[in-house]
């Protein structure tokens, strides 16, 4: 005897709409249905609307937690439509700008993960942490959050020879910050009976189903575009791709935390090498027809522009796949097999960023398998 | 006079008056201590009186699916039950207010009704969250309760009395019970257990705001809200008080410098000192899930307090 508990599409622990349906046999999950598409904002078509420039805005607005990571990535896609290169030391920039943000994305998943877990002490001081790096992009670009730095052909601020040193400083404080947050979560009794063992993601389902960035990293499995296919300034600077090999929650949270010190390493590279020059070169508004891929790893994992040039001032289409949408059926190795009072922080473990994921996601819910959902199992109630 | 006597205690003092204002006031403190320990500056101390007083001034309202008499009265009673232990606790000297023969198993009985009305109330609130939270209510209930009335045994074959009175009058003869260390692994025993009975982190499981909204409580609002954040209020100090008379000698008048400080304060600090240790270990873990808490109930917390009684009836 199976029962269905709905989970979503409102849903305390779920901060987006989404909608997962649990087959549950008493606690235990034995199947798992996910139905996309309740937030989908139509950005792709809107990207074949606007010019190349404009659609730097829309872009930055994909996700406004990795905002730098969906500019620079669609930057890179129409530079090499156009066939620019970049200045060294916007290059430099992109890269200091990306490292920050994944500092204070992982920050925030780890508040996030925290609040799941009911540990709200630890929530508030991650969240603290990141009020630094919010400080540190604040100086540099003008902004907390959505830094509107990168143009098309460079970036648009300049990191000034006088942040240095409050850069520095603020960077040695956050490393000795996060090796005693790494302290704790491996030492924390109520943190390990809460994280350890739950979700696992073994190294061959990670592999056989493609998923990406940290969530694979802790299965085991060494894919980092960083180094793999390297962009920005990551070609000359040296770091170490994470790996953690169980699998489970608490490696997800542990290699998030060590890439903060491993990014932490690259911003002292990237200020110590900041090379003199030009910020950004001219770009010609209309581009002649051409194709392009770009992809960077974003905090959450690969980022995918595609895009096409038919001569005009507007691409022809642009497609993005944003590091979450890969990550969805890792939900269901995850799941199957765990108990129902894990779901949120196992859910949270991949760091869901929804909003990203539907703006690209074509629901099709004419494919037979698909099912519209009912009112009843809206409301929560059993058949 | 007699019925003066009791209107008076059981309204005003040690009653709902002085219980409410005392027990909003400790969770205004614990608050805003929970909010320094955090690293945020946290709400005023004396935020509790402001949003039960907000809550208090709301529109009344049922919902449709919880129309019945059992939703509504629920919090009365669980009030009526936290007001009345009130009475049975020595708060100004070892004698209670209400001097009858009422033992420590009332008392055990009585500070289980609230979280007998919690449960009724999510059953018949018509919300799923309602229900879940209720049904892990019944749980966490029975694994704390174990704890909490094992404890008390050994409290008791240690004193040799069934009596609150005699409980206290003991220890202002002899030495606390707090000193005494085959107690030691109890008071532990104790503190585990109360953290489950007040909802605290980590066995806050029946209310966990990421998982079930707020678990039995989701679907109140405005008045009746506010009376369940009243019941929580002086639970909190009612427990408090409660260890305080088991453990920590209950209320003792001083003489200090031939200023006669009055029972009730020392009784205060004692319960102000509880609460603040329950607030930081709320501060400091993660929620365990409820599978979790039962097994750590029922092996860890009965293992401490069984031990406890042991070596009261072994050790002379």
């Amino acid at each position: 005897m199976t029962f269905v508990v709905p989970f979503g599409p409102q849903h305390p622990a779920l901060k987006e709409p989404e909608y997962f349906r649990f087959e549950v046999k008493g606690e235990e999950i034995i199947d798992l249905n996910v139905r996309l598409g309740y937030i989908h904002r139509g950005i792709e078509r809107a990207l074949q609307e606007r010019s190349y420039l404009h659609n730097i805005y829309l872009a930055e607005r994909i996700c406004g937690i990795c905002n730098v990571a969906h500019t620079t990535a669609y930057c890179q896609t129409i530079e090499q439509l156009a066939n620019i290169e970049v200045p060294d030391r916007a290059r430099f920039i992109r890269t200091i700008l990306c490292e920050l943000e994944r500092i204070h994305s992982h920050l925030l998943w780890a508040g996030v993960a925290a609040h799941e877990i009911g540990f709200n002490t630890l929530f508030m001081f991650f969240w603290r942490d990141r009020e630094l790096v919010l400080d540190l992009k604040e100086m540099i670009s003008g902004n907390r959050q959505i830094s509107a730095s990168n143009t098309l052909g460079g970036v648009r601020r300049d990191v000034k020879p006088e942040y240095v040193p409050t850069m520095l400083r603020v960077l040695n404080k956050l490393e000795k910050e996060t090796k005693y947050y790494i302290d704790v979560c491996t030492s924390d009794r109520t943190i390990l009976a809460r994280c350890m063992g739950v979700g696992v993601l073994t190294k061959e389902d990670a592999i056989k189903l493609c998923i990406v960035g940290p969530t694979t990293r802790a299965s085991g499995v060494d894919v980092d575009i960083r180094r793999d296919d390297p962009y920005a300034a990551y070609d000359e600077i040296s770091f170490k791709v994470i790996i953690e090999r169980e699998g489970d929650v608490l490696a997800k949270v542990i290699v998030r935390l060590r890439e903060i010190l491993e990014s932490i390493r690259i911003i002292r590279q990237a200020l110590k090498a900041l090379p003199r020059g030009p910020l950004r070169t001219k770009v010609a508004p209309k581009i002649e027809p051409n194709e392009a891929l770009g992809r960077i790893e974003a905090p959450r994992g690969e980022l995918l522009y595609y895009a096409i040039s038919n001569g005009t001032d507007k691409p022809e289409r642009i497609r993005v796949r944003p590091p979450t949408y890969a990550n969805i059926p890792s939900f269901k190795p995850m799941f199957v097999g765990g108990t129902i009072a894990e779901i949120p922080i196992v859910m949270a473990s991949i760091d869901p960023c929804f909003a990203c994921t539907d703006r690209v996601t074509l629901v099709d819910s004419h494919t037979g398998k698909a099912r519209v959902v009912s009112f009843d199992e809206l409301r929560g109630r059993r058949k | 006079m007699e019925v003066l006597d009791f209107f008076f205690n059981s309204l005003v003092f040690p009653g709902l008056l002085f219980a409410s204002l005392i027990g909003l006031l400790y969770v205004g403190i614990d608050r805003k201590v929970t909010g320094h320990m955090q690293h945020r500056i946290g709400p005023p101390i004396w935020q509790e009186y402001l949003d039960v007083g907000k809550l208090m001034s709301k529109e009344d309202i049922t919902p449709h699916a919880a129309q019945s008499l059992v939703f509504n009265v629920v919090p009365l009673i669980a009030l009526g039950a936290v007001v009345t232990v009130m009475l049975l606790l020595p708060v100004y000297s070892a004698q209670p207010a209400l001097a009858t023969v009422a033992d420590l198993i009332v008392i055990i009985y009585l500070l289980n009704i609230p979280a007998i009305c919690l449960m009724l109330g999510g059953y018949s609130s018509g919300s799923p969250f309602g229900s879940v939270g209720a049904a892990r209510h019944v749980v966490q209930l029975f694994s704390y309760e174990l704890v909490f009335i094992l404890v008390i045994i050994a409290v008791v074959t240690r004193v040799g009395s069934l009596n609150l009175t005699t409980v206290v009058g003991y220890q202002a003869q002899h030495s606390w019970l707090i000193l005494d260390w085959r107690l030691i692994p109890a008071l532990i025993a104790m503190f585990t257990s109360i953290q489950g009975k007040l909802m605290r982190v980590p066995f806050d499981i029946p209310e966990a705001e990421s998982k079930i909204v707020h678990g039995a409580m989701t679907e109140y609002s405005g008045p009746k809200l506010a009376i369940w954040r009243v019941v929580y209020d002086i639970e909190t100090l009612v427990v408090a008080g409660f260890i305080a008379a088991l453990f920590l000698g209950g209320p003792v008048a001083y003489t200090i410098g031939g200023v006669q400080i009055p029972g009730v304060v020392d009784f205060l600090i004692k319960t102000l000192v509880i609460v603040l240790i329950t607030t930081t270990l709320r501060n400091i873990m993660a929620r365990l899930r409820i599978d979790q808490a039962l097994k750590f109930y029922l092996t860890f917390g009965a293992l401490l307090a069984i031990i406890s009684l042991v070596l009261v009836l072994v050790v002379p």
